[in-house]
Order: C-alpha cells, then sequence, then structure tokens
C-alpha cells in the first residue's frame, strides 16, 4: 500500500481567532466598514517590529488613519498583534486579529485597548455615542 | 507511586478561558451559553478577504460590560 504523499489536513486545527463584535441591529453595511492593517516594519524575524500603520479599505480606513493615539497605541503592540482586520457581517461588525496557536491564544491589556478604541469609531460612524 | 499532579482537574472551554484573560485585565465579561447569540447563526466572514477560511468551528460568545464592543465571539479554524 503506498503512503499519500499530497494528504489533505481536515478537522479543527490548533488555531484560533476572538472575534470582537459590535452589533448593527440588522443593518446591512459594506464596503464602508471593510479595513485591515497595511504594516511598515523595521528588523527581521524575532527583531521585527511595527514601525508605521496605515489602515486600507474603506471609508472607516480614513477615520482609523486620522487617530494619532491609535497609531501610537498600535506600534508598541508586537508585530502579529498589530495585524488587524474589519469585517461587516449581518450581525454586526467583527474586528479581528490573525490565528493564533492555542499556547499564543489570549488578550493583553495593550491590544484590548486597542480594540476599543477602534470600535469606538465603528460606533460612532453607526451613529451611535461610544462609551 | 506519587506524582506531584492532582487527580482531578478542571475542563474548561475556550470562551471560559478567553473570558478568564479578560478579567484578569480589568474587562468585565462573562460568558454566553453557546448557540444563544445571533452573531453565532450568520456568516462569520464578509469573504472580501483571500485569507478567509472555508471552514470554521464556532466556539462561542463572551458578552462585555463597559465597553464599545458589544461581545466577543471565539472561532477555530477547521
Amino acid at each position: 500500500m503506498s503512503e499519500d504523499l499530497n494528504s489533505q489536513p481536515w478537522g479543527a486545527q490548533d488555531r484560533f481567532q476572538a472575534h470582537f463584535i459590535v452589533k448593527t441591529g440588522g443593518q446591512i453595511f459594506d464596503a464602508e466598514f471593510l479595513a485591515k492593517t497595511k504594516l511598515k516594519t523595521k528588523g527581521h524575524f524575532a527583531t521585527k517590529k511595527v514601525a508605521g500603520i496605515v489602515w486600507v479599505g474603506g471609508n472607516i480606513a480614513e477615520t482609523l488613519n486620522s487617530d494619532s493615539d491609535l497609531t501610537n497605541m498600535m506600534v508598541k503592540l508586537p508585530y502579529k498583534d498589530a495585524q488587524i482586520w474589519i469585517e461587516p457581517t449581518r450581525n454586526g461588525i467583527r474586528i479581528h486579529g490573525s490565528w493564533k496557536s492555542s499556547y499564543e491564544f489570549g488578550i493583553s491589556k495593550e491590544l484590548f485597548a486597542v480594540y476599543d478604541k477602534v470600535a469606538s469609531h465603528v460606533k460612532r460612524a453607526l451613529g451611535s455615542p461610544p462609551v | 507511586m506519587h506524582n506531584s499532579e492532582s487527580d482531578t482537574f478542571s475542563q474548561t472551554n475556550k470562551r471560559e478561558e478567553f473570558c478568564d484573560s479578560l478579567e484578569k485585565i480589568g474587562v468585565g465579561a462573562e460568558v454566553k451559553q453557546i448557540d444563544t447569540d445571533e452573531v453565532e447563526k450568520g456568516d462569520y466572514y464578509s469573504k472580501h478577504f483571500t485569507n478567509t477560511p472555508a471552514m470554521v468551528t464556532n466556539h462561542g460568545c463572551v458578552k462585555l460590560r463597559g465597553s464599545n464592543i458589544d461581545i466577543v465571539q471565539i472561532i477555530q479554524k477547521g
């Protein structure tokens, strides 16, 4: 019996994501709430650090780019944590980072502060007062 | 024979673990029963990005208090 050299992985993998959701109450939004970070970095491998951040995407990206406090908070994050996506779905606007293993999966105070600040801009754009 | 490991252990799920890590950093959080929130019913991704996974597992939600974020959903790839 020959070994399958191109075996396909299947089933749940050791990759987790936490989606930080701002609910929209059933309203459907599209490209205006779509954004992701584009990072400028310095260094390589373990010493790779974030030097600058630009949000690319819909109208929300322009709002986030104009917040210098948010940029200052984000350049202090580890490279992997500074990769953030904003996606509109049927039940809410989702803000999430990259996949992490169960060992890495968790949240720091600094990372939560960034997600909360991004969510405050999303809330304001939805017409609700931020907390 | 003796070892230092306890005979019993408490099994926690991913959303309970994440809720604990939120509480450790001072965020008010509460674990919700799985499949009880509307965000678990629809699509989890907009599918506008190329890195959208084809298949995911829902691990439930954590409700936040005093934050701009209404709820956190835990998702596993595959």
